[in-house]
């Protein structure tokens, strides 16, 4: 463990690297912050800058999105009781009272603070667990890892969207749209129809690019989205905004409390390790958690620092526990550790059990590029923050086709294909259509991302042994197979139990 | 309503998938051909469509929400007034995508931001140069970014 440390500081205290990694931060706190430009889609958009870079390099540049954009959308929260993003709906509940009650600057530093100090604790669990989780992986056969695959899917599936049903839809959608192409065993050409854009496959890229980007978009220029973005505008103009930042007294309060800091870290680092689960649910729960165990829980929603605390310690610590089943197993837990991993793929990389034990440099600097992404988080929030308000002034018009050429000539560097950029249109509309019916489009990218995987492990499988028992008389890949059909049978009962609740 | 569109449009393109699943070339792999996989995931996306589409029905006709509440053209007339920008907008991206090859990236870059900020805000002069500017440094950016630092070749188009 301390090997891979000492790898990873090799790697990453490098002038270049750490300039990326500070663009990185700004970039990923730019993005969290301005609502309806989502996190996801900054990632999406910094890869093919990433192309001509080194794997670390890259890699790092996007940690560094990744670890500034969920601290990002406290701004907002806290100034304006408007969540930048959905990871951050718990800090305007305790953040944007207190700011009301005249304390900006408070409810900011705390925010800043809980942010740092709980990626420091998920990092901390990630550097344990992860690699004890790809050790026990290496003992994978085909039939685990088919079974594994199947339990991250079904778990994304009902963890995400409006209804079970929906999800499996949305996983099975991408598993199919992984199909065209070439099979990835015999190389025969399928599904093209004839139709020559479809016969080098559909590049998991465009497919994310088109879902989480163009379908973004879109649903920015809806009548009633504008609408509320003029709204928004105009009550910011309103206030006017002053405040004053305390980093040392908030600094000493938040470590007062160490328990609330950690609890809220370990159950966002628990639910980021959970495929699909992220953020946007991290954050309500350690937010609900810490007003369930609080001593004062009545003065949650009036402008506690707890809740602060608690809400942002949860959303941002998601990034620790994400990068477990990412680095350990090659499976990402959400869209975003998928765009990661296809960075590393994109340079030859393949992610997996054994990137740990073949790229323990590369590992190491994730790691690191982790910790420093997270004090340049801390320092630019702290420096910057009077800078990135205004970021929110920026008006649609000029959001949205600047962003839409981003993803544009993003996916025509992927391959230099025009035909690419067809791909990605219809991908788009097809989003579209998705989110707009409420069908979860984290389930489509990942089925998308592990499709090649599960069809390769399952012939494998079959090759090895014409016996489909075995996957069930495998201890491991029967508990994953168990834990699929739980996570649908739990997921069942449970919405059972709420409609009940409503009658 | 919508749901039991996207639904019958999924148990097509399973269907489509699933028989065009049979005439892959066997190799001596003895087991799994090509197109075993791509069969199985169809037949359960044809089975959850299915599902999706009962259960969509089975809703619609419990809260009998048949007919249109105001009229048929006051319902369109709504759609039309919160997706029209959203139609105009995937209108002008298919025009700049097709564009790429005819006039270049530079060319239709400019226009199609331009284009598009013109559409999206008001059209009042100081919004239209604003956005003027915007598209000319940030085609030109994006241009020289990627043609000097990643060696990407965008299509030049007939101007150049």
């Amino acid at each position: 463990m301390t090997d891979l440390f000492v790898l990873g500081v090799s790697e990453i205290f490098q002038i270049d690297i750490l300039i990326v990694i500070l663009l990185g931060v700004i970039a990923g706190i730019l993005a969290g912050l301005i609502p309806g430009f989502t996190v996801t889609m900054a990632i999406v958009l910094t890869l093919p800058l990433t192309f001509g870079m080194e794997p670390i390099m890259g890699v790092a540049a996007m940690i560094g999105v990744l670890v500034g954009g969920m601290s990002g959308g406290l701004i907002t929260a806290a100034l304006l009781g408007i969540p930048g993003t959905p990871s951050a709906v718990a800090t305007t509940f305790d953040a944007y009272p207190m700011s009301r009650k005249g304390q900006p600057g408070k409810a900011l530093s705390l925010g800043i603070w809980a942010s740092f100090l709980s990626s420091i604790v998920s990092l901390v669990i990630l550097i344990a667990i992860a690699p004890q989780i790809a050790n026990l992986a290496l003992e994978f056969g085909p039939w685990e890892m088919f079974s594994l695959i199947i339990a991250a899917l079904t778990i994304i599936a009902s963890v995400t969207g409006e209804s079970i049903l929906k999800g499996l839809i949305a996983g099975l959608f991408g598993l199919l749209i992984a199909t065209v192409g070439a099979d990835p065993i015999a190389g025969i050409t399928r599904f093209t129809f004839d139709i020559g854009v479809l016969r080098a496959g559909i590049p998991f890229l465009v497919v994310l690019i088109g879902m989480f980007a163009i379908s973004r978009l879109m649903n920015s220029v809806e009548r009633t989205e504008l609408n509320k973005d003029v709204q928004q505008k105009q009550e910011d103009k309103i206030k006017g905004m002053q405040f004053v930042l305390k980093p040392k007294e908030t600094f000493l309060s938040v470590i007062r409390k160490p328990v609330n800091l950690i609890r809220s870290s370990a159950i966002g680092a628990i639910i980021g390790a959970i495929p699909g689960a992220g953020g946007s649910i991290a954050n309500i729960i350690a937010y609900d958690q810490a007003k369930k165990w609080s001593k004062e829980s009545e003065k949650f929603g009036k402008g506690h620092d707890e809740g602060v605390v608690a809400s942002e310690a949860g959303n941002n610590s998601t990034v620790g526990g994400d990068l477990i089943p990412t680095i350990a197993l090659g499976i990402p837990g959400s869209a975003v550790t998928a765009v990661l991993l296809s960075a590393l793929m994109v340079h030859g990389i393949n992610p997996g059990p054994l990137l740990i034990t073949n790229e323990p440099n590369l590992v190491g600097g994730m790691f690191l590029a982790f910790l420093v992404a997270s004090f340049f988080m801390l320092i630019t929030q702290f420096l910057g923050i009077r800078l990135f308000v205004r970021v929110t002034e920026v008006p649609t018009q000029y959001l949205v086709p600047l962003i839409m050429v981003l993803c544009v000539t993003g996916t025509f560097v992927l391959n230099n294909r025009i035909t690419d950029i067809y791909l990605l249109f219809v991908i788009g509309i097809v989003g579209y259509l998705f989110t707009k019916y409420k069908f979860a489009l984290a389930p489509i990218i990942i089925g998308v991302i592990l499709g090649p995987i599960a069809e390769v492990n399952l012939r494998r499988a079959y090759m090895a042994d014409p016996d489909w028992t075995l996957f069930l008389s495998r201890p491991i890949s029967l508990v994953f197979l168990i834990l699929a059909v739980l996570s649908i049978g739990f997921t069942i009962w449970q919405s059972r139990r709420m409609k009940k609740r409503e009658v | 309503m919508g749901e039991i569109v996207i639904g019958f449009l999924l148990i097509l393109l399973s269907a489509l998938i699933y028989f065009n699943s049979g005439d892959f070339p066997q190799l001596n792999e003895t087991h799994l051909d090509p197109g075993s996989y791509p069969k199985l995931i169809a037949a359960l996306l044809f089975l959850l469509s299915l599902m999706l589409i009962m259960k969509q029905i089975v809703t619609l006709v419990k809260t009998k929400e048949f007919g249109f509440k105001n009229g048929f053209m006051n319902f369109l007339q709504k759609q039309w007034n919160e997706y029209r920008l959203v139609i105009f907008m995937l209108v002008v991206l298919g025009l700049y995508i097709l564009s790429l090859d005819i006039l270049g990236f530079i060319v239709s870059t400019i226009i199609f931001i331009i284009a598009a900020g013109i559409l999206i805000g008001p059209i009042k002069k100081k919004n239209v140069i604003t956005i003027s500017i915007i598209s000319f440094i940030m085609t030109f950016g994006v241009y020289f970014f990627f043609e000097n630092v990643l060696y990407v070749r965008f299509p030049n188009g007939i101007f150049f």
